[in-house]
Formats: structure tokens, sequence, C-alpha cells
């Protein structure tokens, strides 16, 4: 599957938490150099076995080789020195969705990176064109936006700022278009850009009527699944991507639009103060705690068919 | 109901009923596939002569097909043609044990069959209705005996799709429920139980989706590939919006958004003004070989 490149050889990739660590899989299983810029070692470690566990995973399935898996841990280094960064040929961040975190990372990157290297950001949430707002060079920032896992989503949202060049978008549609079975989209710089904003109501709406008893969790994801032939049940969909991550997504697209339809729903702030995050704290909508401990209901008016 | 009995290849055991299906459209054809199959007998009702032998006929076709691809056997494809028999006289339907009212989407005309077979069947039949659009309570509301009246929505086409959404009308009586519940798992359907609430889970969901990707496209965010795209590589839907679309045909998604944004009064459900421009120019779809795409072949599903 390595597949050789001459463009953007060497990529900075900022922050390896599941997106990170996916993008880099990614990245390095077309055949490039990966370096990652972590805070620190303990982060680093934790990153590495994201990466690992992803990619026995796909050994697992069959979807790549040992021999394939050994190559793209070797071309993935990470650090946490930024001047480490400063050979790389783009930059893509990936750190956490708060935009005073970002704006501090980015500007020391843009520091360090030559003034013509290309940054994106590969935010869902945040505008693309204030982020590069203060950056030197904002026609050198772009939005690459990965949806989650990202070696399996196809998926790639290529998102210009106001001043993003032209010239830039098509770099970066031949560079994901070069990456193993992945798509690129170019979409408009609008909160949530194009599939959150249509995705993210869509979820709120699901929780709502949860809520109002239309049905039990699992019926609606049976319903959706068998009758629209979706992989993936909404509510099953918001376990896996985390009820507190969605939650801060959709609070974010609601405060830049003031559309109703971000508004996140009452049940979904009591389930995220209840801890209940969904697959990573073992409890959420379709995520059960094991039948020996006490099962809680989804909601106060949860019941199961007759 | 009746004794168990035995037919062919490895229906032994089956409580064949009388199935009385109304109406002998897409729907109803479909429908009649199911009952047949399970080897039910079947009646398919219509009012029109013409529209009844088209309906019987598609059945047919359709054991036919899956015998030509292996799904069933010659002996079971017969049978099951053997089990179905047509009629445009209501009085014929007094044997049924289970009718499925499949008809157009208007609540007066399914109000008066299920007035009218009050008369002519025993007060244990069970009524069904098929519509995704009315209210259960307010078709059960024809009946004197609304308590066995069960909304049950198949999916399209209803001989493949698995899922039946099931709903009580506000009189429906737990029995007729469960009785129902029974009645379509035996069929090999996977029921969900939702509530009469306008769309009930799937079409509650998937108007407002697909609206919203409608206007979408109408603000330029994308163009219905992009959108179909990104859509299908993001969030493991089979299709994207637009081909989805484009199945459904652009009438009848209007038709059903409206008859939804009509009795919840969300402008999420009301279809933007691209679907009306869409068939006023007859862009219905594949059916018609354009929609949002060009096709060349108008057939649906290989039918």
């Amino acid at each position: 599957m390595t597949t050789t490149t001459t463009e953007l050889r060497h990529v900075g990739v900022l922050g390896l938490g599941t997106m990170g660590a996916g993008i880099a899989q990614v990245l390095a299983a077309s055949g490039r150099d990966v370096t990652v810029l972590e805070q620190d070692g303990a982060r680093i470690a934790a990153g590495r076995a994201r990466l690992e566990a992803s990619l026995d995973r796909d050994v697992a399935r069959g979807r790549t080789t040992e021999a394939e898996r050994a190559a793209v841990l070797e071309r993935v280094w990470c650090t946490s020195s930024l001047v480490d960064l400063a050979p790389v040929d783009l930059v893509v961040e990936s750190v956490s969705e708060d935009l005073a975190v970002k704006r501090a990372v980015l500007d020391r990157v843009a520091a360090t990176v030559a003034p013509d290297v290309p940054i994106v950001t590969n935010t869902s949430a945040l505008s693309v064109t204030e982020l590069a707002t203060g950056l030197p060079g904002p026609e050198r920032f772009a939005g690459l936006h990965f949806f989650n896992p990202a070696p399996a989503m196809r998926t790639v949202e290529v998102v210009p700022g106001l001043r993003t060049t032209p010239e830039l978008v098509e770099r970066l549609v031949a560079l994901v278009e070069s990456l193993a079975d992945k798509i690129a989209v170019v979409v408009k710089d609008r909160p949530g850009f194009l599939v959150n904003s249509l995705l993210l109501p869509y979820l709120n709406d699901v929780v709502q009527e949860l809520d109002d008893d239309l049905a039990t969790a699992e019926d609606i994801d049976v319903a959706l699944q068998l009758g629209l032939g979706y992989r993936t049940g909404p509510l099953a969909m918001l376990d896996l991507i985390g009820l507190d991550v969605h939650l801060q997504a959709t609070t974010a697209l609601h405060a830049a639009t003031a559309d109703p339809r971000y508004a996140p729903p009452p049940l979904l702030r009591q389930m995220v103060a209840d801890g209940r995050l969904g697959d990573k704290s073992g409890d959420g909508f379709r995520t059960h705690p094991s039948p020996a401990a006490s099962p809680r209901p989804v909601s106060p008016h949860d019941r199961s068919p007759a | 109901m009746s004794t168990p009995t035995t037919g062919p290849d490895g229906l032994e055991g089956r409580d064949p009923r009388t199935v009385a299906v109304l109406g002998a459209g897409t729907m109803g054809s479909g429908i009649a596939v199911v009952m047949a199959r399970a080897l039910h007998r079947t009646i398919l009702f219509d009012v029109d002569e013409a529209n009844l032998q088209r309906g019987l006929d598609t059945v047919h076709g359709f054991f036919d097909k899956s015998v030509e691809r292996g799904k069933l056997t010659a002996p079971l494809a017969a049978a099951a043609k053997a089990s179905l028999v047509g009629t445009t006289d209501l009085a014929d339907l007094a044997a049924s044990d289970v009718v499925v009212e499949a008809v157009y989407e208007d609540l007066a005309l399914k109000k008066e069959l299920f007035g009218a077979l009050d008369d002519l069947v025993p007060d244990t039949t069970l009524f069904h209705t098929n519509t995704s659009t009315l209210s259960v309570t307010g078709i059960a509301s024809g009946s004197r005996l609304p308590e066995r009246v069960v909304g049950t929505h198949y999916c399209n086409p209803a001989p493949l799709m698995k899922l039946v959404e099931v709903a009580d009308g506000r009189h429906t009586a737990s029995w007729a429920r469960a009785a129902t519940i029974d009645f379509l798992e035996s069929l090999g359907k996977t029921t969900v139980v939702t509530k009469d609430r306008p769309g009930f889970i799937v079409n509650r969901f998937l108007i407002p989706w697909e609206n919203s990707c409608i206007r979408a496209l109408e603000s330029g965010l994308g163009t219905k590939e992009s959108i179909d795209a990104a859509v299908l590589g993001a969030l493991g839907h089979p299709m994207g919006p637009f081909r989805l679309l484009d199945i459904v045909g652009m009438d009848i998604h209007q038709q059903v958004a409206t008859r939804l944004y009509e009795q919840l009064r969300d402008p999420r459900f009301f279809p933007p003004p691209m679907v009306e421009r869409m068939v006023a120019a007859g862009d219905l779809g594949r059916k018609t070989g354009r929609g949002f795409y060009d096709y060349d072949d108008t057939r649906l599903f290989g039918s």
C-alpha cells in the first residue's frame, strides 16, 4: 500500500490524541515521514499505544500486513521538542478543540517552520479563518478535517479560509487523494463545515426524541440501521464519538450560529454531567456497565417494549 | 387460530392464517409477497380490477425472480403463488385473521374500509395499517373496535426490508399489539416499537435529514456530488442523500414532508423550495430518468 509521493513528504502532526494518532497513521501509511509533537513523554507513550492498537486492529482485520504495520510505526517519530518540526513540509494541527490552546501552539509552530510551509488544522468546530488570523502568512493556512476513526473514514474535508490560496487548496486535495481510499471534499468555512453541520442537528434531534419517549435507544438505532441501511445507529454513534465530545462540538456550533438545532438537548448535558460519556466510560446510550453492576436506565422514562 | 400443517420444504409447523392485504399498489403488493411467501392464505384486495391484476402480476413476477436468483426453490415459489388470490369484493375477506391496510394515504378511505370490514370479519381479526404519515388513532377511529387496530409500517421494498415499525393508536389493546409483534416476527421481520407520532422513527429522522441536505445544496455548502460523497465517506450511510432522493422520488418526498409538516408545524419538515421546482419540472428521480442525477434506466430495484 506504500505510495511514493514527492509532495509534502514530511509531515508534522501536532497532538497524538485519538485524531492525531489516526491522522499520523494515515499519513505514514502513504509512505510519508511523520514527526509528531506532543507535550511530554507520558502523552507520547499514550499516543503511541493508541497508534499501535489501531494498527493491531487493522492487522487482525486483514486491512494491513505485519510488515506494513512495522513500516508505519517506523515512519512515525514522536518528540516533545518544537525545533524537531523545523524541517517538515506540512503541519497538521490536531490538539484539543480550544481556540486559545490551538492559537498558542500554532503561533509557536508558525515561527519554527519555514514561512511557506502550509499549516492545516483538523478543527471540527472552530473557524479556519479565525484560527488563521494573527498567524504570519494566513494564506498558507487551511482546514483539513478528518473524521473519527481517521484510518477508516474515507471523507476528508478541505476547508479554505478567507485568505487561503487556491493553490494550497489544490495541493491539499491532491494530498488527500494520495492517501489510501480517501476522498477530498472542498467545503466552505462555515460552522461545522459540511458534514457536521448536517450531522449534529440530526444527533441532537435523536437525543431529544429519546428523551421524549419516541422509542428505546435500541429501537431507534435498529430502525435507522434496518430502515435506512446506516452502518451505525445514531445513539451507538454518539457513544462512539463520546458524549462529551459531541456536547462540546454542538455547544460551539450553537454559539457560532445561534441556530437552535445545535442547542444541546437536556438529556445530553445530564449524561455528560453524570460521567456517562459513551464507550470510553463504559456507559452511554447503548453501552452499559456489565450486568453485574446495577443497570441504570437510559432515561428516567426508559422502558422496554412489552 | 388454526392447526399447524405440513407444508413444502422446511415450512412444516407453520400456522397459516388468512391475511387480507388492502390495496394492490407498490406497498400492498410488496406486503402480499411477504404474506404469500410465508404461505399464509393471502387475499389481495383492490377496488380497481386493473390495479389488482397489476398487483398480482407484481407478486408473481417477484416469485419468478426469486427462483431465477436462487433465493426460493421452484416448489416453494409455486406454493407461495398458490396461496395468493385477488379480489375486488370486500365480502371475500370475511375469513381474514389479519387485515393489512395499504391503500392511498387518505384518512377517510382508510377509516371507511375498516368500518366496512367490522361488519364482515370476526371481532378477533387484527387490523393493521401501513400508513406512513397519518395517525394510527385517526385510522382506528373508523373501526367500532379501535383496540384491534395497530400501526405496522413496512419499508419499501417490503419483501426485502426487514424492518417494521409498530405503533399503537390511543385505544390499541395490549393483546393486539403483542399478537401483531408475534405475527410480524413469524414472518422474519424485525419489529421496533414506537409511538403514534408523525413519521414514526424512520421518517421522523429521514425527512429533516434529507431537507437539511437539500438546504445545504441550495446554500452552496457543496455540490450534489460532494455532499453525497462526504456523507457516504464520513457517516457510514449506504448512499448519499441525493441518490436516495432520486430513488424515493421527489414527489413522494414532497408529499411525505408536507404531510409531516402539516401536523408538526416544525420548519425542519417543510420541503425546501428546490423540491417544488424539481417536481414542477418533472425531475422526480430515477422513475422519470432525471432527478438530481440523470439516468438511462428508469427501473427500480431491478424489478
